[in-house]
């Protein structure tokens, strides 16, 4: 008898070590290693959905939270605390929806407000967009979402107001550089 | 008849079966029935079990709050995910017990592994998935674990995590395994419970995308799109086949270990390369030809699975039938050869019954039914040793005397019930025209 409990407690053992290893060793093994991989100054950065832009000098990819596809992408970029993200998805309304549902998306967290009226905006390659202010606790951000041949582009960038002053004409321009189409 | 000789010496005192007995018989594979001595309580005292009920209330209070975080925006919503899934679940588990027709598996087992499924295997696939899918970003690239991390994710983790449900249930009930049906039958259980609260999961996500409130619509795409197209032949099957290793290595302790860990691990792989399958991004452009090739697809990568758990249960299950009725065999008056031979398979005693109503209507359905309960419960009893084999044995002969009443003496299958039917080939036939109504009410409630 205690020779089976005694080998009822190691296979018990054996099985806790296996799920606390699923559990817990594996998102340690993937804390020990760093999301953020530096990308190329000037190089266009490709999104998904035939989109792309080029990131501000210095910034950073958050691998773990970019995933380009075919039709649908987004990426994560990082530059210093400041957090610029783009979402490129198909979208069948036209700029005024795409634009509404990017901003009630942000009003939807707790804590994040709407800030001033929204102002029209284009790419560099002519892709009309919208742009407005967004407030969230200790930070500030700009929204912009554009609209061009079934795709829509939601931009996001926030951060703490010395950060994003520092970093804001770089960030106007990386989202001034969104391409459509695949080249 | 109250102890194992005197039952064998009465056994050994009917006379011989018939010649043509041993074809009306399956081969009996290795099953061990439960002995007479088990008793539930027994488990109190074994560190499996008290781990058992640790890693359940665990993955209850994470998943608890995972789910009521998720559900507190969208109440309408996640009630009426929580109510269809389970719902859903419902036949899937009348199906499963439905396999162990002789030696059936205790309920408070069953939902044990269904907790396991539901609850555990859950908690450690919602922090593991993440982290396969995050660790494939970084080593290899984002672009590799958009496509493929559902593909190596889900299936590592989580055939893993549910497959340890079924080693847990072994650890705690090993007299309950009788054969390998009894791991498809555990397996299947642990299956259902991770697809249920999955599904719900995938529902209030897909609530949130839409981005239109508290809204129902989402949530029926969900369950027809999970449900059906794709919850056929997903974590119940796959959870199934892994069972089948784990009981297969549990039972046959006459093999050399290298076949029983051979046959577990197999078992688990075959689970996992479906899984895969599945999951895997191969295939998902339905080879250009919109929605009907997508669907295409899906039968493609979801019946091979379906048809080796089919041929895996069949067989075990006549195998288990063939022990348990070469135990019954010889006593005319308590079965025939003929029900012996209808006895063998669920199909079988479907027609059996179904005979019986057509020639003494309703009640002699009922009493053929009542017969083979107590035939199966008296075999049962018999492989025990036999302490209760006379309640049963009366049973028996009772439905009998009913039945000679109904002048349907004999509760036979007719010979087309056992000849090779077609009825796979008309099932898969109404799968399709199923999967392609089905494919047409997503589209219409705006999925694609």
């Amino acid at each position: 008898m205690r020779s089976r409990l005694l080998r009822n407690a190691l296979w018990s053992l054996a099985v806790l070590a296996v799920l606390s290893g699923l559990s817990l060793g594996l998102p340690a093994l993937d804390n020990a290693i760093a999301s953020a991989r530096p990308v190329p100054a000037g190089v266009p950065y490709d999104v998904g959905a035939g989109v792309s832009l080029v990131p501000p000098a210095g910034a950073q990819v958050d691998v773990t939270r970019t995933a380009p596809g075919r039709d649908e992408g987004t990426a994560l970029f990082l530059l210093g605390g400041v957090r610029f993200s783009v979402r490129a998805e198909p979208f069948t309304g036209g700029l005024d929806q795409a634009t509404a549902q990017l901003r009630e998306g942000i009003t939807a967290t707790r804590g994040y407000q709407v800030t001033g009226a929204e102002v029209p905006v284009r790419t560099a390659a002519g892709v009309p967009g919208r742009q407005g202010g967004y407030t969230s606790p200790g930070r500030q951000g700009r929204y912009t979402a554009f609209l061009a041949a079934g795709t829509a582009v939601d931009v996001t960038f926030a951060g703490g107001d010395l950060e994003l002053h520092d970093s804001l004409e770089a960030l106007e321009a990386s989202v001034l550089s969104i391409r459509f189409g695949r080249p | 008849m109250t102890t194992d000789s005197t039952a064998r010496d009465a056994r050994d005192a009917m006379p011989g079966p018939p010649a043509e007995s041993p074809s009306a018989v399956p081969d009996a594979g290795l099953v061990i029935p439960t002995p007479a001595w088990a008793r539930a309580r027994r488990s109190l005292r074994l560190p499996a079990f008290w781990l058992l009920i640790v890693l359940l209330a665990v993955g209850g209070w994470q998943i608890g709050g995972l789910l009521r975080q998720e559900a507190a925006g969208y109440p309408l919503a996640a009630g009426l995910a929580a109510v269809l899934f389970v719902l859903y679940a419902v036949p899937f588990v009348a199906v499963v017990r439905s396999l162990d027709y002789f030696e059936r598996e205790p309920p408070l087992l069953l939902v044990a592994a269904l907790g396991w499924g539901a609850l555990t295997a859950t908690a450690v696939a919602v922090r593991g998935d993440s982290a396969v899918h995050d660790l494939l970003a970084k080593l290899v690239s984002p672009s590799f674990a958009a496509s493929w991390g559902p593909a190596v994710a889900g299936p590592t983790v989580e055939e893993l995590a549910k497959t340890l449900g079924v080693v847990v249930i072994v650890l705690v009930a090993r007299a309950q395994i009788n054969s390998v049906i009894d791991g498809v039958v555990y397996g299947a259980c642990v299956g259902l419970g991770f697809q249920v609260v999955e599904d719900i999961g995938y529902a209030l996500n897909a609530v949130a995308l839409a981005g239109h409130g508290d809204s129902v619509k989402p949530v029926i795409g969900t369950f027809l799109l999970r449900g059906f197209l794709g919850g056929l032949w997903s974590h119940t099957l796959f959870s199934a086949l892994a069972g089948s290793g784990i009981a297969y290595a549990a039972l046959h302790h006459d093999r050399p270990s290298w076949k029983r860990w051979g046959a577990a691990i197999g078992a688990l792989a075959g689970a996992w390369l479906f899984h895969f399958c599945w999951n895997s991004p191969l295939l998902a452009d339905g080879f250009g030809y919109g929605g009907a090739g997508v669907l295409a697809a899906l039968l493609i990568k979801g019946i091979p699975a379906l048809l080796l758990v089919t041929l895996l249960v069949r067989r075990a299950s006549r195998r288990e039938a063939g022990y348990y009725l070469d135990h019954l065999a010889g006593d005319e008056r308590v079965v025939t050869v003929r029900e012996l031979a209808a006895l063998g398979s669920g199909r079988t005693r479907a027609a059996a019954r179904r005979y019986a109503r057509g020639e003494g209507g309703r009640a002699g359905r009922r009493a053929v039914r009542r017969l083979q309960r107590a035939q199966a419960l008296l075999a049962l009893e018999l492989s025990r040793g036999g302490r209760r084999a006379g309640r049963y044995r009366a049973a028996a002969l009772a439905q009998r005397q009913v039945l000679e009443s109904l002048g349907h003496p004999d509760a036979y299958a007719p010979d087309g019930a056992s000849a090779a039917d077609w009825s796979w080939l008309v099932g898969c036939l109404c799968a399709a025209v199923l999967a392609v109504g089905l494919a047409l009410a997503i589209r219409a409630l705006g999925g694609s």
